[in-house]
This record gives C-alpha cells, sequence and structure tokens, in this order.
C-alpha cells in the first residue's frame, strides 16, 4: 500500500510542477500571438489580456499575400534540411571514429573542433565576407549551407563521440566474430542504437540554421533566395517595425520546427535501450 | 594500427574536419593579422602592423576587467540554471507512469522553437516598469513593490539573465533525455532489488551514463553563453542602463564596431578567444569528457 | 550517397542565369514600410518602361545598411545605388566609396533641387536627398489637446492635467507627454532650446555647457518633478501608449506618422514649444534622406544608373511618397505643388524644420553619441548630477573621437 501512495503522491507532484512550468514557459509565447493578433503594429500594451480589443488576423492575411512569406518558407526548408543531412551524415561517422579508435593527434583533433566555437562571430564575418567573395560563393546557397554545417559540426561530432562512448564495444566485437568488417559493425550494430543522439545531431543542424539571419544576411543578396530570418527583418525597421506581421512571421517560423521535434522526438524516446538488444 | 583501419579513419574523420577547420582557419588568421594592425576607419584601406599596441589598449582600459567578470557570472549562472532544469524536466518526462509526455515535451520546447528577436524583445516589454507582465504579477499576487528592472543596472543583468535561461533550457532538456535513453533498465532494476534510494540511484547509475552526453553540450554551452550577444543586445537595448549591462561580445561590438575600430576590436576578440579556451581546456579536464563511460 | 546528389541539385538551382543584355541594377534602402511600397511601385513603373533594365530593390535596416555597405562596397562590390541618412556620408566619404555626384550631373539639374535637400561635404555632392526630414516633432491627441502648446511652460500644464488615473486602481493610465527619452537624438530639441549644441565648426564637442546642464535638469525634471512622462519609457512604450490614446502628447519623426494614421489616432503636429527661460525654438537635427551613387559602378553601367537615379530624385516620385507619407519633398517643383501646400501636417512639419538645425555628417558624431548616452541615462536614472553629466560626456567625447581617429 505505502509503494502506491507514494507513486501516486510522486505522479501528482509531478504533473503539478509540469503544469506551472510549462504554463510559465509559454506566457511569453502567448505574448507573442496577442502581439499578432494586435491591430496597429503595437509591441506593447497597457493590458494584459492575451486576446486583445480589436483583436484581427489581418497581420496573418498580410504575411500570406503581400510577403513573399512562402517563398522563404521554401528556401529556408532547402538549406536547413540541407545542413541536417550533411550534419548527421558528417557527425555519425566523425564521431564514430573518435569514439572507437586511438591515433596520433586524436586529442589535439577533438580539442581542435571546440576551439572552432570559441571566436566571437561578429569578428569572423568581414573576413568570411572576403574569402566568400574570393571563390564565388556569394549569393548562393552552397556558401550558406557550407558555413551553417561548419558552425553546426563541432556540437554535433562532440553528441555522437560522447553517445557511441556509452555503447560497449563488446558488441561491434560480437559483430565482426560473426563475420562483418568495421564498416558493417557500425552501419548494422552500432548505427540503430545510437538513434537518440542522431536525432539531436538532426534538430540541432536544423534548428541552428532555420532562424540564422547575420550570415545569410550577408551572403545572399537577392529576394527570391531569401530566407525566413532575412524576410522577418525587413518587417524590422529601428523606428518603424511592423510588429504584428512580424509577430505572426516568427509564430509561423517556429511551426516547422516544432513539427520536426514532433516526428524526430518519437526517435528520440525510442526505447530502443541496450536492454533490448541481447546476443 | 593497420593501413586498413587508417583509411577508414580518414574516411570517416576528414569531410568533418575540412569542412569545420576549412571555414574557419582563413577568418582566423585574418583577425590574428588584424589585431596587430591600425586597421580603423581612418585606416581602412592602408592599414599596417603595429605590433601588439592594441592588446595594451585591452588591457589597460579598466572596463574590461568588470566586464569580464560580468561575463563569468552571466555564462556560469545561466549554464548552471539551464542544466539543472533540463536534466530535472528530463528526469520529470522521463517517468513512465506519466501521460501527456508528448504534449508537455512539444510546448516545453517552444522557447527554443521560436525565434529569439522577438521573444528577446517580448521579455522585454514583460519587463517593463508600468506594463510589463512581470511586475504586475509580482505587485498582485505576491504583494511586493515592483522591480524598476530595465533601469538599474543590477536588475537589468537579472532581467537578460532570466530570459536567457527561459530561452538556454529546452536545449539541455533534449539532450538529457537522449542522455537518459542509454542507460540499460536492469542497472535500476538490480538498485531496486539492492534497496538503492533515489539519490543513490541517481548518483551511481544516471550520471555516468548522463555525463558523456551532457559534456559537449555542457562545454559548448559555457561557449555560447559566453559569446551570446544577442539577448544581452536586445533585452538592455543595447546596455542600458547607461552602458552598464554588457558582457564581453557586447562591449566589442559597442565599442568597436559603431566606431569602426576594427584592430581593437579583433585584438579584444582574441583575448576573449583565448579566456575562452582557458575555461574550456580546464572545463574539459574536469569532467574527462574525452573519455567514455566504459573505459 | 542520396545527401550528395541532393547537394548536386541545390547547386543547380543556385547557379543563377544571366541575361548578358540585360541591365542590372541594384539599390539598397532602409525606408521604413510605408516608403518602401512607393519605392517599389515606382521601381516597376521605370521597368515598365525600360524592358532591358532590371532594377532589384533591396531593404536593410539602417546600421546594418551602413555596415554592408562599408563591407561590400570597400571589397570592390555592392550594390549600385545606395539610399540613406545623411549621416551615412561622413563615414562612407572617409573610405571613399561614393562618387562626387557634382561630377555626374550638371548644374541645370542640380539647380532644380532646394538647397536643403542637397548634401555638400568638403566641397562635393554626396547625396541628393528625395525628402528632407528625419526630425522630431510635437505630435497631439486632438482628443486630449485642444491647443498645442507654444511654451514649455504650458505644455507642463498641460501635461499635469492630463496626467491621471482613470479607472481609480491607483495606476496612473493617462500621460502628458510620451517620447524615447532616453536616447540622446530625442535629446537634442531640448539641448538647443537651451542654446547648446554638439559640437563647434571643426567637429570638437562642445558638452559641457551650461545650456547642456540645463537641458538636462529640465528633461529630468519633466520625470520626476511635473511627473508629467512615465517612468519608463523606451521608443516602443512611447508609440503604444499614443497609439491607445493614453498619451496627450509625444515627441516623434515623420518616420512614425504613417503608422499613427494607420492606428487611427486623431492627431496633430506642431512645433516643440519654445523654452522660456530662453525663448528659443527647440531646434531637432533635420537631415536628408537621399541617394548617393558606389564608386564601383562601372563605366559602361553609369549612364543607366544616372538614368534610374533621376527617376527616382524626380518631383513625380517624391510626390508619390508625400501623398502616403507627408515627407517633405526636395525638388523645388514639387515644394510648390498644391499636395504640399495644402496638407496641414505637412506645412506643420515644414515649420518645425525650418527651425531645426542641420546634423552634422562627420564622422565624429557618433562618437559624441555614444558619449553622451550613458551619461545622458544616469542623469535620468538619478545616479549623476547634471553638471557632472555634462562635464563625463565632453570627457568621453573628447577621448572616443581620438579613439576612432587613431
Amino acid at each position: 500500500m505505502n509503494e502506491k501512495v507514494k507513486k501516486i503522491l510522486i505522479d501528482f507532484s509531478a504533473y503539478l510542477f509540469l503544469v506551472i512550468f510549462t504554463s510559465l514557459t509559454i506566457y511569453p509565447v502567448l505574448n507573442v500571438v496577442s502581439i499578432s493578433l494586435r491591430p496597429a503594429d503595437k509591441l506593447l500594451s497597457t493590458s494584459l489580456s492575451i486576446i486583445p480589443e480589436g483583436a484581427t488576423l489581418s497581420s496573418y492575411i498580410s504575411l500570406f499575400t503581400e510577403t513573399l512569406f512562402l517563398r522563404w518558407l521554401l528556401n529556408s526548408t532547402l538549406i536547413s534540411l540541407a545542413v541536417m543531412i550533411t550534419g548527421v551524415t558528417l557527425a555519425s561517422t566523425a564521431g564514430y571514429a573518435l569514439s572507437r579508435f586511438k591515433f596520433f593527434g586524436k586529442k589535439a583533433v577533438m580539442i581542435g573542433i571546440l576551439i572552432t566555437q570559441m571566436f566571437p562571430a561578429t569578428m569572423l564575418l568581414l573576413p568570411l565576407y572576403i574569402m566568400l567573395i574570393k571563390l564565388k560563393l556569394l549569393n548562393s546557397y552552397l556558401g550558406v549551407i557550407i558555413v551553417y554545417t561548419s558552425t553546426a559540426l563541432p556540437f554535433c561530432v562532440w553528441q555522437m563521440k560522447g553517445y557511441y562512448d556509452t555503447i560497449p564495444v563488446s558488441l561491434e566485437e560480437a559483430a565482426r566474430i560473426d563475420g562483418c568488417n568495421q564498416f558493417q559493425a557500425f552501419y548494422k550494430v552500432v548505427f540503430p542504437l545510437a538513434l537518440p543522439a542522431l536525432v539531436i545531431t538532426a534538430l540541432f543542424s536544423f534548428m541552428s540554421s532555420w532562424a540564422e539571419y547575420v550570415v545569410a544576411a550577408q551572403i545572399l543578396q537577392e529576394p527570391e533566395l531569401y530566407t525566413l530570418a532575412i524576410g522577418l527583418k525587413q518587417f524590422e525597421s529601428s523606428m518603424a517595425t511592423q510588429w504584428g506581421l512580424y509577430a505572426a512571421g516568427s509564430l509561423f517560423v517556429s511551426i516547422p520546427a516544432v513539427l520536426l521535434f514532433l516526428i524526430l522526438s518519437r526517435y528520440l524516446i525510442s526505447g530502443l535501450t541496450l536492454g533490448s538488444v541481447k546476443g | 594500427m593497420s593501413k586498413r583501419q587508417n583509411i577508414f579513419i580518414i574516411a570517416f574523420l576528414l569531410p568533418a574536419v575540412i569542412v569545420m577547420f576549412g571555414v574557419i582557419v582563413y577568418p582566423f588568421v585574418y583577425n590574428i593579422v588584424i589585431s596587430l594592425s591600425n586597421m580603423s576607419l581612418r585606416h581602412f584601406r592602408d592599414w599596417r602592423i603595429i605590433g601588439l599596441k592594441q592588446y595594451v589598449k585591452v588591457f589597460s582600459e579598466g572596463i574590461f576587467y568588470s566586464v569580464f567578470f560580468k561575463t563569468l557570472i552571466w555564462t556560469f549562472v545561466n549554464v548552471s540554471f539551464h542544466v539543472l532544469i533540463g536534466v530535472f524536466l528530463a528526469l520529470v518526462l522521463n517517468r513512465k507512469s506519466l501521460k501527456f509526455k508528448p504534449i508537455f515535451r512539444t510546448l516545453l520546447i517552444l522557447p527554443w522553437a521560436i525565434p529569439q528577436v522577438i521573444t528577446a524583445l517580448t521579455w522585454r516589454s514583460m519587463f517593463n516598469y508600468e506594463y510589463g507582465a512581470i511586475n504586475i504579477f509580482i505587485a498582485k499576487y505576491l504583494n511586493l513593490s515592483p522591480v524598476e528592472w530595465l533601469l538599474r543596472p543590477f536588475e537589468a543583468f537579472t532581467a537578460c539573465i532570466i530570459t536567457n535561461v527561459w530561452l538556454g533550457f529546452p536545449f539541455m532538456m533534449v539532450v538529457a533525455l537522449g542522455g537518459l535513453q542509454s542507460i540499460p533498465q536492469e542497472l535500476y532494476e538490480a538498485a531496486e532489488i539492492d534497496g538503492a534510494s533515489a539519490w543513490q540511484k541517481f548518483k551511481n547509475i544516471t550520471l555516468p551514463f548522463l555525463r558523456p552526453v551532457m559534456a559537449p553540450a555542457i562545454t559548448l554551452g559555457i561557449i555560447w553563453t559566453f559569446n551570446n550577444l544577442n539577448i544581452v543586445w536586445l533585452v538592455s537595448n543595447g546596455g542600458e542602463p547607461a552602458d552598464q549591462t554588457h558582457i564581453l561580445v557586447s562591449y566589442v561590438y559597442k565599442a568597436a564596431f559603431n566606431l569602426y575600430r576594427y584592430g581593437y576590436a579583433s585584438a579584444l576578440s582574441v583575448v576573449i578567444f583565448f579566456i575562452l579556451l582557458a575555461i574550456g581546456l580546464y572545463f574539459l579536464k574536469k569532467t574527462r569528457a574525452v573519455e567514455s563511460v566504459y573505459e | 550517397m542520396r545527401p550528395f546528389c541532393f547537394l548536386f541539385l541545390l547547386l543547380f538551382f543556385t547557379s543563377c542565369s544571366e541575361n548578358s543584355d540585360e541591365i542590372r541594377i541594384v539599390i539598397w534602402h532602409q525606408k521604413p514600410p510605408g516608403e518602401r511600397e512607393v519605392l517599389e511601385t515606382a521601381v516597376k513603373k521605370y521597368m515598365a518602361e525600360h524592358p532591358n533594365v532590371k532594377v532589384i530593390v533591396l531593404y536593410k535596416e539602417t546600421e546594418e545598411l551602413r555596415s554592408a555597405y562599408i563591407i561590400s562596397a570597400v571589397a570592390g562590390k555592392g550594390p549600385d545605388i545606395v539610399y540613406g541618412p545623411s549621416d551615412q556620408i561622413g563615414v562612407f566619404e572617409v573610405l571613399e566609396i561614393i562618387k562626387p555626384l557634382e561630377e555626374i550631373f550638371d548644374t541645370g539639374f542640380i539647380n532644380q533641387f532646394d538647397p536643403r535637400g542637397l548634401l555638400w561635404y568638403k566641397g562635393h555632392l554626396y547625396q541628393i536627398g528625395d525628402q528632407i526630414g528625419n526630425h522630431l516633432f510635437l505630435l497631439y491627441n486632438k482628443k486630449l489637446v485642444k491647443k498645442p502648446p507654444e511654451k514649455m511652460s504650458e505644455l507642463i500644464r498641460i501635461g499635469k492635467e492630463l496626467t491621471k488615473d482613470i479607472d481609480g486602481d491607483g495606476k496612473i493610465d493617462q500621460y502628458g507627454l510620451v517620447w524615447n527619452y532616453t536616447e540622446p537624438f530625442f535629446f537634442i530639441p531640448f539641448l538647443t532650446g537651451f542654446g547648446g549644441w554638439v559640437m563647434d565648426s571643426t567637429g570638437n564637442p562642445t558638452l559641457n555647457t551650461e545650456a547642456t546642464v540645463r537641458a538636462l535638469q529640465f528633461v529630468r525634471d519633466l520625470k520626476d518633478k511635473y511627473k508629467i512622462v512615465p517612468r519608463e519609457c523606451d521608443y516602443n512604450t512611447a508609440d503604444a501608449l499614443f497609439k491607445e490614446g493614453r498619451a496627450g502628447m509625444l515627441i516623434n519623426g515623420p518616420w512614425s506618422v504613417g503608422g499613427y494614421k494607420k492606428a487611427g489616432v486623431d492627431f496633430g503636429i506642431a512645433k516643440i514649444p519654445r523654452v522660456d527661460e530662453t525663448g528659443l525654438w527647440p531646434a531637432p537635427m533635420v537631415a536628408i534622406k537621399g541617394y548617393s551613387i558606389n564608386v564601383n559602378v562601372s563605366e559602361r553601367k553609369l549612364p543607366y544608373v544616372i538614368d534610374l537615379f533621376k527617376y527616382l530624385v524626380s518631383p513625380e516620385v517624391q510626390l508619390e511618397h508625400t501623398k502616403a507619407l507627408g515627407t517633405i519633398p526636395t525638388h523645388k517643383k514639387a515644394l510648390e505643388s498644391e499636395i504640399v501646400k495644402a496638407d496641414p501636417l505637412i506645412q506643420a512639419s515644414i515649420s518645425q524644420m525650418e527651425v531645426g538645425k542641420p546634423m552634422p555628417v562627420v564622422p565624429e558624431l557618433r562618437a559624441i553619441w555614444d558619449a553622451m548616452r550613458p551619461y545622458y541615462q544616469a542623469v535620468l536614472g538619478g545616479t549623476i548630477s547634471p553638471e557632472e553629466a555634462a562635464e563625463k560626456m565632453q570627457q568621453l567625447a573628447i577621448k572616443k573621437i581620438e579613439e576612432m581617429n587613431e
């Protein structure tokens, strides 16, 4: 009896905590919704109501009919998916090599990867621009994808390595004994078990490209190529921002990211733990 | 080390390494060179190397040290909260007996999913003295007097931290959730039989498995937070009140870019880099993040 | 395999096919939303009449426009035409990235413009404006303020009457005056009202004057002594309060007028009231916003760029802007038109502009803003006295200018 009561109490506290915390977390988001519904582009309001007075969907309508929003959506999706695929591919293999093998300079490589993240980004923009001009990658998606991938990879590679480290080598050894070569051992045994980490890598690569502004604005020079972040910035003006459009746009920008998370989170919590893979 | 293995390693590792280092190397070297030069508005095309003079300027500016200190506080407070909240939520959301987990998970990820600019500005308006939700809540439900969030340096800094904590915990939560999946259930079952308490289970089973998975996130989290210009800039409107709300990178941006002092900005950035390098290496050593859990 | 095929396809998509017979002209600008539409319509009309010319119009926010233009123009690229406020010219001139326009357009053409709409700097014409403005004026909500004040003492009196708690909940719901009082640019009218200014004719800062001290004290008094402005009020707060009809008066500029019309506020424009102690009209900074030509434009392309340029500053296009947003044109013909003469808002804006002072174009101004800002905000926050602030601003300005010119 005692065990059952304890369990119910803990469950109840957990629910309570989750409800309170989640409400606090989404309150600012509800604020953004209010801004999108408010007439006349007001960032602030003296009233706290979520549905503002005179609420109107005009921002949303303008968003889809008067701006190139759908075009930006397509562009951003292309770029982010490309970064996601490249990121997962390169990180899953690099992380594996770093996890399983000892070789000369391994520590240097690992630390080197981290080091690429330490430089303040603002300073890197000017030389990056010059470099891209020389390589004729200005105003192209390829330039953007390469830069995004290089910024997302360090975390992804480390993440994959860390996760591979929790998978015992004995599994691959067993597979080798059964006749697999190194690559097959990786692909058939280890890779599927690393699914949660792959999800994190995919999600991270996608998210870090999806709403990125500075690099995209420097590289892309044509309205048809603009990403969502650049598009959103168009609504911003140092003293005349169209807050309604901006808020509505921001909310729609988040939807694909949330959808991706919904789809991928099933694999995050796949339950495919070591316990279920025996022998 | 067989030749075959070497090829394998290279094939698996090289593409990623080329992409990561290739993009960074030129800008990095360029910056080191500029930091030794006098590049500025008056010497934009005809700059020359002048040695370490810019570095002397960086270190002789009194503000540097106080901003550095503030940046350390900013980083460690933020990351600590990110991790604590993230891991805690992950543990709760991993509990088998709870329902509606997908809904909670998805709602909790919203801070990460929504573009930072609008949420940072929304938070800024929530901190408004008279009309902001936070002061209204404090006055009405907690019966305390409202806080001048954006008008006083300490409070403004706190406001930036609160906003950044809100933005950053979902990421740690997701990483922790992933990490929790790697833990074999039998270990918990065995511990249960041995009569271990919840805390003991956490310390001896959960933690060791979480460490290699969380270590990259935490280390990089420290690096990213240290260099996160956006939030401080947006919530404090560029350092208000009176240029008191700065971390090193926003200080570089303002002091240097506004006045086109590229040489000085580069030197300051290189210094920031070395500070981070020291912190990063120290942290790596402490968490032994380079090793795996089974070694 | 799949990922690499995907990347290949992307490469394919991104290689833009260029028609070599077509002339591509790129314009970068920072026009607020309402003006943007006018520009884009005008450009479409131009392209319809010139089928072999493709004009690409890109918007960038003011600060970003400035740095992006610098980076690209210095690297030999950048747009063909760049549009923005006059103060960007100071920096562009030092970096030699814009063409002197008196070498391109003849005197006859240049004389068609009101001299206040032309930007001459260090002996060269660098920018031709399509609007004079960017200046602050007083807006008032006609429902709350029947007749706009002409003296500061009247403003304070009206402000006190209007600042009150309407619904009895203990919080003030309506303010007499709101404005972005934390930003130095918005402080200038008060500074000049007391007879001060930011720099002398050689670009040296002149912040440690009696005028500065009195102006700082006055602004602080509006908040702490007369209490007619909110305790915390940045740009967005002032804007929202005025749109909600909770502010009697507002100090803002022409860029915001479109927004208030859209919000349905019944407002008027007037000159910022005279300072009683000095009898002076506060003089906000007046600047033009105009077009310049990139130094990198090739000889071959230049004639086309010139033709487009002339079209963009023509009276017809300027008046389109005026019709939509009440901007003050620069072309003499446009200034004579009925549209300008018959609109009370534009006339009020012009009368404010006429007592204004031209915004300095020299790069040193940026250093001065950066020096003023922290101490100005500290005075408002009550942490230092106006005397101390004026002295400190001066010292910091001198220091920053030195650092900038190293």
